[in-house]
């Protein structure tokens, strides 16, 4: 029963936080980046439950569903960002935008998936990956002398390097070399943005990954000298992994993110998530067509620890407050689309649902 | 007094020709070749918010983590706050249960970490191939570690050397005791536990022991549990009034953190902590 799990890894920060993307992009933090400017979002939406204060946005992932032929589907995960509401479930929302079907059925959007991040179910993410490990140069009006020109100016960019030396990437961090256009509202509190490449996950399960040569010598050495022993240790059984502080599924956990310990996160359409603790609630049904929810992605600690050091220290500041291991985001198995639209195919018909998500904290007692 | 101090060091490395020995220096080698071509290896990115906290350098030593019982869900912790840990594998024994298609063999690994002076932890680990046992035992035993006690048996000259007082403790059948014991004595205990307490950095003792100590799995785990309590003991010196502190996580935070909900108390500074 092996799923493919695709992992979000750290890629190179933004040169500027606010700086816009496309709705293709996979990203961390920085601004929301909608599909049409008028998506018809109320704005109560857009607000912390608790507080009323904006929320700012914490991922945005692409993620089409290829079984269904869905192309044009983001979620996006929004925390308040007043450190009060860090700690509290309902400070966190989590929207799902896709285009309507049957817009998408005149249009045949497949073109656009040239510039795709996503994770296709069926498709090879290999391509995917060199894609995406080039600087974001998906603009199609990209030429050679905003190239040379942004160049010199990233020279000037020097507060942000030292937030990238700061940084514990995998990859050396790149500086966008083509200067984005500011997002429109500066009003919305915003988190240090990075983007992200996806990377399969090659766990080996119960086996490990390959043990070299001197591993084999030490087993054999350890066999010959058992026979050795004057003692016999009789009676052993097997015995599950026992920690003090921490239990099975935990040391499972950390095993996994042992493996990457970079992960962002973990999306897997219709997988299991893997658990930090072992209580969960259930996630009940859709708000809208009340089939049952999925999971699709969680995001993990590597994400708050980057987040956390990318900060400049303030009091105020959210990510420094948050305790949570892993979160956890369902979605609609149904994959309903809000039919506002009146049928009318020239207009762009995005829908947007508001979907469920599960926090596993860190409990200290 | 000389020569026991010899015979002890002499002891130890005699025992060490053993795979303990090999064990230790294959280790070495093993994992220096490891970490060349993984270099992600070497970034600890904490999971915890504990480990956040330990890796900006906001906790220094092990005994703040211990004064709030905080759980220690990561074993970079242990290896970053107490330095000088080592390492050893007691033992490996083949596990082995019955199939349809034959026997299916596991092997479980016992291994000790302790800095010789108040850590001691004990991992034990089952996995399908050694190298695998080995490797997670390592890590169950540095997420075990605990302090242990030390006193003296009479005068209170110089720096501890030996239990508290007398302490026991159980698993399975087994029960040992350690019973304070005067300075020279050295460990006088049968070579397994004699180990464990070499790790905890305990100089002198006197053991018994009762039950099945043949299945020495047990007969580990029983010494391990015995050193645990030494600090569970109520003596004098903590009928002092208690004087409660903050958790580094109220500490370092500067809204307020989540309360705690167990007692919070300030280890009495004492001549018996080395």
């Amino acid at each position: 029963m092996a799923e493919e799990v695709h992992l979000g890894l750290p890629g190179p920060w933004a040169a500027d936080y606010r700086e816009k993307a496309d709705h293709y992009t996979t990203k961390i933090g920085g601004v929301p980046d909608w599909p049409t400017v008028d998506m018809g979002i109320k704005p109560e939406t857009l607000q912390c439950s608790l507080c009323g204060t904006k929320l700012c946005l914490v991922a945005q992932v692409h993620a089409p569903v290829a079984k269904l032929n869905i192309e044009e589907r983001i979620i996006y995960v929004l925390v308040c960002s007043t450190p009060q509401c860090g700690p509290k479930p309902q400070s966190w929302k989590v929207l799902r935008v896709q285009k309507c079907r049957n817009v998408m059925q005149t249009e045949g959007g497949g073109d656009e998936l040239g510039q795709s991040n996503g994770p296709p179910s069926t498709s090879v993410p290999e391509e995917q990956n060199d894609k995406n490990k080039i600087p974001e140069i998906d603009d199609d009006d990209f030429d050679l002398d905003a190239l040379a020109e942004a160049l010199e100016q990233a020279a000037t960019l020097a507060s942000n390097s030292k937030k990238k030396n700061k940084s514990k990437h995998a990859n050396a961090p790149v500086k966008c070399p083509v200067l984005k256009e500011q997002a429109c509202d500066p009003s919305i509190p915003v988190l240090p943005c990075f983007y992200i490449y996806y990377d399969k996950e090659l766990f080996g399960g119960k086996g490990t990954v390959g043990s070299s040569s001197s591993e084999l010598v030490l087993d054999k050495e350890i066999m010959d000298t058992a026979n050795d022993e004057e003692e016999k240790w009789e009676g052993e059984k097997y015995e599950y992994d026992k920690a003090i502080g921490a239990d099975r599924t935990f040391l499972k956990f950390k095993k996994r993110l042992d493996a990457y310990p970079q992960q962002c996160f973990r999306y897997s359409y219709g997988g299991k998530p893997l658990m930090a603790t072992t209580k969960l609630q259930d996630p009940g049904t859709c708000r809208l067509c009340g089939s049952p929810r999925h999971y699709e992605l969680q995001l993990m600690s590597p994400l708050s620890y980057f987040l956390h050091e990318a900060g400049d220290g303030s009091s105020n500041y959210a990510p420094s407050s948050w305790t949570w291991l892993t979160v956890i985001i369902y979605t609609c198995s149904k994959n309903c689309c809000l039919s506002s639209c009146g049928g009318n195919p020239q207009s762009c018909c995005w829908g947007v649902a508001e979907e469920e998500i599960l926090i596993q904290e860190d409990e200290v007692r | 007094m000389a020569e026991r101090g010899g015979e002890r060091g002499g002891e130890r490395g005699g025992f060490g020709r053993g795979f303990g020995r090999g064990g230790r220096g294959d280790r070495g080698g093993r994992r220096g070749g490891r970490r060349g071509p993984r270099q992600e290896e070497e970034k600890w990115v904490p999971v915890t918010k504990l480990g956040r906290l330990v890796k900006e350098g906001r906790i220094n030593k092990i005994e703040e983590i211990y004064l709030h019982s905080l759980p220690v869900k990561e074993h970079q912790i242990v290896e970053t706050i107490v330095p000088g840990l080592k390492d050893e594998v007691m033992k490996i024994t083949p596990v082995q249960k019955q199939t349809r298609a034959g026997q299916r063999t596991r092997f479980k690994a016992f291994v000790v970490v302790g800095d010789g002076d108040g850590h001691v932890g004990l991992g034990v680990k089952c996995a399908k191939e050694v190298a695998t046992a080995i490797r997670g035992a390592i890590i169950l035993a540095k997420l075990s570690v605990v302090p242990v006690r030390r006193g003296y048996w009479g005068n209170k000259i110089g720096p501890p050397h030996t239990v508290p007082c007398k302490v026991t403790g159980k698993c399975g059948s087994v029960t040992v005791r350690m019973v304070p014991a005067p300075r020279g004595s050295g460990i006088v205990a049968a070579r397994v536990p004699k180990k464990v307490l070499q790790f905890a950095g305990i100089e002198d003792v006197f053991t018994s022991s009762r039950g099945s100590t043949k299945t020495l799995g047990n007969f580990v785990k029983a010494t391990f549990d015995c050193l645990m309590k030494t600090y569970g003991f109520l003596t004098p010196e903590f009928w002092t009034q208690t004087n409660f502190s903050m958790t580094p996580f109220q500490q370092f935070t500067d809204l307020l953190g989540k309360p705690t909900k167990g007692l919070v108390l300030e280890a009495p500074t004492e001549t018996v902590e080395a």
